[in-house]
């Protein structure tokens, strides 16, 4: 047990929380994230000029924002050392059973709206309560809440498709309503940027304040680093799994509603796809699926290089699997660096 | 150097460092087939590494161990020696059988089977009727049983029993001790280690005493009883820092417990805290003590009243008590700076305000100022929790719990596994703590850190606690031994 050097402190104020070199050890890791950002866009303009798009950047900015929106949720829960696979399927049911009240049931979308984020808090707060209360493990609570959630979606739609402009015989959509509906995710300005950006961007402010900024963050990172601690200190370890549940219960509620109005069609099994490629964001994004760590800056990061990656290789269209092949190659590469990194750096430290 | 044994293991000039660490300067130890060896001595003597040597599960550094005469190497040859430990290191979701098996199971591809040679043992040890049990279904003294069959079936001759009996009822207990002096008769290799000095007394034949890496004393015949190895346990320690307590006059009372009654552990306990005292429990694993301890801080349930300077009921202890437990795994975030560590207990107004925001100017004031208050040597607060020596994350440990000011402070063992200079400036800041009109209570395992830290002590045995013992009283930390011995005696007794 060696003695660290007797060292003069840093003096109060002088950023020592902010500048500090597990800070520093951040910064790298997402310093590096975004160089591959960059490294892969000058590969693909590279490969192809025309890449060189404004246009292409703004299309890549809405392809990611239900990725980021629904990734935000997830790194709560990932943070607090829990897994949520349920998410897609509640983005799926979100959309289907707004469609469902508003265009079937006549529920005016302006409640419809709040009703299916409420939904999502619900699903999140079942999800949390089985988790804490009964002590099932979070991966099997919320694989069984996946199945259940696109059951029901399969039920209230009656396994059918919906578009608010082509309401089905018998159903009336009001045109105000579905002007504004629209108007969530209209695009505007010079290139065209769908607002749904601008939703994604709020959200992470809001993210950002409460993992990085707020008590509820500072707890939560604790809970995820150490359980058994933070219930030894009787820090609220139940009450905030729950709300960790809730919030991306409700995140990916609000993301099924953007897409929808963006591409103003909803099927019942819409979103379960995207469950893997969200994990991927935050884990390229550097969370730990062991608890305590991960950063929104990360997680939008790791969404950005996903969507980038998606669009560059649609486009130079080699073909479907290569796209698969590539989101498979960077979550397990992203981890492995990160991992060897790591090994590295505890090397020097000792 | 008297030459090594014919007939038996010996050990001359054994050493083991960690680095700048010496956890063994030098053993000689002889060991007898056909008698129970008993190892005493504190935390942090290098008791366990001298086991862990014999058991093979370390290499010396210098030194040489022999068996009959010839050089051995346990590291090699650990087919020959068995270590049971208070818990069993079996598979739980095997069956009795499998796990006496496992291991040996013979052909490559083939479902294993139970042999007759191996079922002769396991009806030997009285576990032949269980054997298609799944071993998690089983007691706990069946599992050590399960172990100590596995051992002897795969004929091992060493047996190494590191505190067998902490778990057990009396009744399992007098058992364990009744295979364990079998073992020896058969001509085996018998060690016991355990913090129960009188087992020691009744079941072993000679004693050796490790203290700071060496053996101090070697207890036989008339010598061997509780009283000379608790005197043994703490004399001499170069670990020893200075007995700073006066004779002080306990201030208000803080905490009155009465009437505290615990599901299992104790019934009836009645216990005031003065402010300005510390007030260390002991007692043995399975006494209770750990349970009082963990229940003054609402950790375990209890019925009886607990008043804390005024209030009671479970709100009152989680706004006034702050627990640190034995381990700093269960008090220290890895994932947080030497900052957030200290701060992670607080909440609003301290470190957040409107909205729940962190105050980052106040979070940073709040860290600097208590790593000057407790002492903790870090190049900044911003550092990794984990790139502070032992010593220093202990500090950190307590004094997580102590910024919070609460009125009742209660921790385990705190000073286990950390350096001597850290260890006087520990008990230095729990004195301050207290000085400022509160109350800590401490759960001790050795002698010694209750004579440097407390004010008074009390034993807990069999769940009863017994009278206090001013710590100022008492001259020197032998006498102290001895007379918790003599109490903890009297308290079976009664």
């Amino acid at each position: 047990m060696a003695d660290t050097p007797d060292k003069p402190l840093g003096s109060p104020g002088g950023g020592a929380f902010s500048a500090g070199k597990a800070t520093l050890d951040l910064a790298l890791r997402i310093g590096g994230l975004f160089a591959a950002i960059i490294a892969v866009a000058l590969v693909f303009i590279a490969i192809n000029p025309a890449f060189a798009n404004p246009n292409l950047g703004v299309s890549i900015l809405r392809s990611l924002s239900s990725v980021a929106i629904m990734g935000l949720g997830l790194t709560i829960v990932i943070v607090v050392g829990e897994i949520d696979l349920s998410f897609g399927a509640m983005y799926g049911l979100a959309a289907n059973s707004l469609a469902v009240m508003w265009i079937v049931g006549g529920v005016p979308v302006y409640l419809a709206i709040p009703l299916a984020v409420g939904l999502g808090a619900l699903v999140g707060l079942f999800n949390g309560i089985l988790v804490t209360a009964l002590k099932i493990p979070s991966f099997i609570v919320t694989l069984g809440s996946y199945n259940l959630l696109y059951g029901i979606s399969l039920w209230i739609t009656n396994t059918g498709t919906f578009n608010p402009a082509y309401p089905p015989s018998g159903s009336t959509v009001d045109e105000g309503q579905l002007a504004f509906f629209v108007s969530l995710t209209q695009s505007v300005g010079a290139y065209r940027m769908s607002v749904q950006v601008f939703w994604m961007l709020g959200i992470a402010l809001l993210v950002a304040y409460l993992l990085h900024r707020s008590l509820f963050g500072f707890r939560l990172m604790a809970i995820g680093g150490n359980p058994a601690a933070a219930s030894l200190a009787r820090l609220p370890v139940r009450r905030y799994k729950i709300l960790a549940f809730m919030l991306c219960g409700a995140l990916a509620a609000v993301a099924g509603i953007l897409d929808f109005s963006f591409i103003q069609t909803t099927q019942p099994d819409i979103g379960l796809s995207q469950t893997f490629p969200v994990f991927a964001a935050v884990i390229i994004g550097g969370a730990s699926l062991s608890g305590g760590k991960g950063t929104v800056i990360g997680t939008l990061g790791g969404a950005l290089l996903l969507a980038e990656l998606q669009l560059g290789l649609a486009l130079l269209s080699p073909g479907p699997h290569v796209q698969q092949i590539f989101l498979g190659a960077v979550t397990i590469g992203a981890v492995a660096l990160d991992l060897y990194l790591t090994r590295i750096r505890q090397r020097r430290a000792a | 150097m008297t030459a090594p044994l014919s007939i038996g293991i010996s050990l001359r000039g054994v050493s083991k460092s960690y680095g700048a660490t010496t956890a063994l300067a030098g053993v000689d130890l002889d060991l007898y087939p056909g008698e129970v060896l008993g190892i005493a001595g504190p935390n942090g003597a290098g008791k366990s590494t001298l086991v862990r040597m014999i058991a093979g599960e370390e290499r010396p550094s210098s030194g040489s161990l022999t068996r009959n005469g010839a050089p051995w190497s346990p590291y090699d040859d650990w087919h020959a020696v068995a270590v049971v430990h208070q818990e069993p290191q079996l598979f739980p979701n095997l069956t009795v059988a499998q796990n006496v098996m496992v291991g040996r199971e013979g052909h490559p591809h083939r479902l294993p089977r139970l042999s007759a040679p191996d079922l002769a043992v396991m009806q030997a040890f009285g576990i032949g009727h269980l054997r298609n049990r799944a071993l998690g279904d089983c007691s706990l003294a069946t599992q050590q049983r399960t172990e100590i069959a596995r051992a002897v079936a795969r004929a091992a001759t060493v047996f190494l029993f590191d505190e067998p009996n902490s778990a057990l009822t009396s009744e399992e207990s007098d058992a364990l001790f009744a295979e364990i002096r079998k073992l020896a008769e058969a001509g085996n290799i018998v060690v016991l280690i355990t913090h129960r000095l009188q087992d020691f007394v009744r079941h072993c034949s000679r004693v050796v005493v490790v203290r700071d890496g060496r053996v101090g004393a070697v207890l036989t015949g008339d010598t061997l009883s509780e009283d000379h190895i608790a005197r043994q346990l703490v004399t001499d320690s170069a670990a020893i820092t200075a007995h700073t307590q006066t004779a002080s006059t306990p201030g208000t009372p803080v905490f009155t417990l009465h009437n505290w009654s615990h599901p299992r552990a104790f019934r009836g306990v009645s216990l005031t805290g003065a402010s300005g005292r510390i007030i260390a429990l002991m007692g043995v694993e399975g006494s209770g003590a750990r349970e009082l301890l963990r229940s003054l801080a609402g950790l375990e349930s209890c019925s009886g009243t607990l008043d804390i300077a005024g209030s009671t009921g479970q709100a009152a202890r989680d706004r006034l008590t702050a627990y640190v437990p034995a381990t700093r795994a269960q008090s220290l975030y890895s994932n947080y700076t030497v900052g957030e560590n200290l701060l992670v207990r607080l909440g609003k107004p301290q470190i957040a305000g409107f909205a729940m925001a962190l105050r980052k100017r106040q979070m940073r004031q709040l860290a600097t100022g208590a790593v000057q208050r407790f002492k903790v040597k870090t190049g900044s607060i911003s550092q990794p929790i984990r790139s502070l020596s032992g010593g220093n994350q202990q500090k950190v440990a307590i004094a997580q719990a102590l910024i919070g000011n609460p009125r009742l402070t209660l921790l385990e063992e705190p000073t286990r596994g950390v350096d001597i200079h850290s260890k006087g400036e520990i008990y230095r800041l729990l004195h301050d703590y207290v000085a400022q009109g509160n109350s800590v209570v401490i759960y001790c395992t050795e002698v010694l850190e209750v004579f440097e830290a407390a004010d008074e002590v009390r034993v807990m045995s069999d769940g009863q606690l017994s009278s206090p013992l001013a710590i100022a009283d008492i001259t020197n930390v032998e006498d102290l031994a001895s007379q918790i011995i003599h109490l903890e005696s009297h308290q079976r007794s009664a």
